[in-house]
């Protein structure tokens, strides 16, 4: 078929901007929900510090709606070649960082200094794949460009957790019932208690081990959560969900990816390495360490902070595009910081911005965030933010304050 | 040796393929360097005449070798983004041997406001020597080609060297408009061939145009000049009538049409239409209809024809494609139903659709698309 003249008919200039779709019912949130049991204990929106915030008014939704569409609108008309060069950028700072790892190692038999090199360049890389590279790729962020890598379709990342597992439980269930409680798994990992919507058992006494040794295996963690695991393995059904993909599915992609991460970073780079098999062996190891322990902390920081809201399944019932805003805004928290600080963080330090406008590229969440906070501001919205110390402490706090009941 | 090279990409990159892990790199030195694609460069860019525009490129040297009559993918970024149309290359054989070129004759809307696609193209080529710019651009495909065997009924596996002249079938070229183009490089081809029976098989071209818009006119006259079993006439369907009654005198000829489907569908129904007894084939090439589309509202309700992984069901403009492919039972993968997840994104391969949040138009060629945010604005192929 030849479409030689015809396909420049249309084009982007005539694009219409209707932009408020406001009234736009999130789907399949009615009828399916309520079954958890959580369900029925909770109550409105509260802070999960117990504290009463009921005083603040309620936001004119609509309103609220229009505007911070109005700052999507805004930044989707400046994205173009500088974002594509951007990426372009990142992955090729990744490859950069990626290979002076990998010699490195090896040569830390000259000088252990330049091992201690290596080990920090391979974390950085595996750092830049799995958060300003996979993460953002993976959201869709550049699939505008076209590019047969670069999209959220083709990428596969660094880490033990399949990318299209990831892809549909992160994207799907945490970004459209961001704090939904019994809706959103990624609160509290089904490991941690971290707000009284969830009744106390024994087990919670000894939540913070159970933290630190979730950030120590922070990719294993997250590939064996992502995957639905104690429904997988232990046959626990939860019917308010829908399996999109069997679980015989589920189970191959969680063994073969996983099985291909530690049969690459334990065996096959090591062995390449010859003579130095153990210099590869340990350094990918604490590099592996490293980034889990980086990714972990920034992610508890963008969710757990003690002023985040969670919200039960019933006050999202037939909920507007502004409510969802409303929900999505106060359910996570930024930390502040220097821009490599951003890059090394793929941008997740703006959580808010992030959950707001999940799909514009990351990069450009900064200059969003002066107009979003002002637009809080206006409706009387609590705007999460922090340096890195005082949200972190908050995260530990939180998960002591919920260790009791 | 290229697929266990891959497979180690997968294994220690994570990678589907070695070019692509390095890609980035590679663009550091050669930023057209893009895998899959072919690179070519930019010869000149020249304008024909008001409305038509003439490309000349260099294909890098691996680039296979075309047949008259093929089209290719053209890829250029603008502001970021990889923008794919697909031309007729206006060029044979001969002229990729000797000069290493091949040539594309693109029509420009008649507005005159070039598309952000060639202006996009034409500043890149304006700000430096158009020498220095490359762009990207698939292996030649299609079908659309002088045939080869001898085409009376009997001598079927006969090759047309081995055939008796008289046992040659002529040729009748229709083109439309710019559907000029994979004639000019068949006319090209048969000028420059290797035997006397393919350069005496009489072929005659009709060239439907509007008035005093036909293309490459200068060209037709010297091919005319050169070879003597070749002859042509411009027409314009105000003055010279319709398709029909040209073809009336040519019942035992081999067609070969290329141009608007209205052009197509005259020629097709006048085939459909003779007797029985008739000699004459059909071979033909059109454009996809392509309906304008305004942008503001879905409007009337009306169908499209929609091709998901090969098979095909029928879609209207008011509801999002995934809601359709549900309740057609498609095997669909699908999640927060508002453009938030990602998961119902397939490839679109063709076609038009709206995006139901800002009322944006997508573009014909190949793009990533969500099903739960698209409705259908033409005919659409899918890829999942």
């Amino acid at each position: 078929m030849i479409t030689t003249i015809s396909t420049n008919t249309v084009n982007k200039s005539t694009v219409n901007k209707s932009i408020v779709n406001e009234g736009q019912v999130l789907k399949g949130s009615s009828s399916r929900l309520n079954s958890g049991k959580n369900a029925n204990e909770q109550t409105s929106q509260r802070s999960s510090k117990d504290i009463d915030v009921g005083t603040k008014k309620t936001p004119d939704y609509t309103k609220l709606a229009t505007q911070l569409d109005a700052v999507k609108t805004d930044v989707k008309s400046k994205i173009g070649s500088e974002d594509a060069a951007y990426i372009r950028r990142v992955i090729l700072a990744q490859r950069g960082c990626e290979w002076t790892g990998r010699i490195l190692l090896m040569l830390g038999f000259i000088q252990p200094l330049l091992w201690v090199v290596g080990v920090l360049s391979l974390a950085t890389a595996k750092i830049l794949d799995n958060m300003e590279i996979g993460h953002n790729v993976m959201h869709g962020q550049y699939d505008w460009m076209n590019d047969k890598h670069i999209n959220s379709k083709a990428y596969e990342w660094d880490i033990a957790c399949d990318g299209s597992s990831w892809n549909r439980v992160h994207n799907y269930e945490h970004h459209t019932y961001t704090n939904i409680i019994g809706k959103d798994r990624d609160f509290g990992y089904g490991l941690l208690r971290l707000s009284n919507d969830f009744r106390w058992r024994v087990k919670n006494l000894w939540q913070f081990i159970t933290y630190v040794m979730l950030s120590v295996m922070f990719q294993w963690g997250v590939s064996y959560h992502e995957m639905a695991a104690e429904r997988v393995f232990f046959g626990k059904k939860k019917d308010n969900r829908k399996n999109q993909l069997s679980h015989a599915e589920l189970k191959r992609r969680f063994f073969s990816k996983g099985a291909r991460q530690l049969v690459k970073d334990y065996v096959l780079f090591p062995l390449l390495a010859g003579p130095f098999f153990l210099y590869v062996f340990t350094g990918n190891l604490v590099a592996n360490l490293l980034r889990n322990l980086w990714t972990s902390t920034i992610i508890f920081c963008g969710h757990f902070t003690g002023d985040v809201q969670t919200f039960s399944a019933e006050d999202c019932v037939d909920e507007t595009q502004g409510q969802w805003y409303y929900r999505q805004g106060l359910g996570s928290s930024n930390i502040k910081g220097g821009k490599l600080f951003h890059v090394l963080t793929g941008h997740l330090s703006f959580q808010i911005e992030h959950h707001l406008f999940p799909d514009i590229p990351a990069r450009r969440y900064k200059e969003m965030a002066p107009q979003v906070q002002a637009i809080f501001k206006e409706h009387g919205m609590h705007y999460n933010t922090g340096g890195f110390f005082k949200q972190y402490a908050s995260v530990l706090k939180r998960i002591v304050r919920y260790s009791f009941p | 040796m290229k697929a266990l090279i891959n497979k180690a990409a997968a294994v220690f990159f994570h990678h589907a393929t070695w070019a692509g892990y390095w890609e980035t790199v590679f663009q550091m030195v050669n930023p057209s360097w893009r895998d899959g694609y072919y690179q070519a460069r930019v010869k000149s860019v020249s304008t024909l005449n008001a409305t038509t525009v003439q490309l000349v490129l260099s294909p890098q040297k691996r680039w296979p070798k075309h047949t008259a009559g093929q089209h290719i993918a053209l890829t250029i970024e603008v502001n970021g983004k990889l923008v794919t149309r697909v031309f007729t290359i206006a060029s044979g054989q001969k002229s990729r041997q000797d000069e290493g070129n091949i040539r594309l004759v693109i029509r420009v809307k008649k507005d005159g406001a070039l598309t952000p696609y060639l202006s996009a193209l034409l500043s890149k080529t304006a700000s430096k020597s158009a020498s220095k710019v490359s762009v990207n651009i698939s292996a030649p495909m299609g079908n659309f080609v002088m045939p080869k065997a001898a085409l009376l009924d009997k001598l079927e596996t006969s090759s047309l060297e081995q055939a008796a002249p008289e046992q040659i079938k002529p040729i009748v070229m229709i083109a439309g408009g710019s559907g000029i183009t994979p004639f000019i490089a068949m006319l090209e081809g048969l000028n420059s061939a290797s035997s006397d029976n393919l350069q005496s098989r009489p072929v005659h071209l009709l060239y439907f145009a509007k008035e005093n818009e036909h293309l490459l006119t200068q060209e037709l006259a010297e091919y005319k000049r050169l070879n003597t079993y070749f002859t042509y006439e411009l027409l314009c369907r105000q003055k010279d009538g319709g398709v029909e009654q040209r073809l009336a005198s040519h019942t035992d000829s081999h067609w070969m049409v290329c141009g608007p489907q209205s052009l197509y569908d005259e020629v097709a129904n006048t085939h459909a239409n003779l007797p029985p007894a008739n000699d004459a084939s059909l071979d033909s090439e059109h454009f996809a209809a392509f309906p304008v589309a305004t942008a503001q509202t879905s409007g009337e309700k009306a169908f499209f024809s929609l091709s998901h992984n090969g098979s095909s069901l029928s879609v209207d403009n008011q509801q999002t494609l995934l809601t359709q492919l549900q309740q057609a039972n498609r095997p669909v993968t699908y999640g927060c139903g508002m453009g938030i997840c990602h998961q119902c994104q397939c490839v679109k391969k063709r076609g038009v659709v709206r995006d139901t949040r800002t009322g944006a138009l997508s573009d014909n060629a190949e793009q990533l698309i969500q099903l739960c945010v698209s409705q259908a604005v033409t005919d659409l192929e899918l890829q999942a």
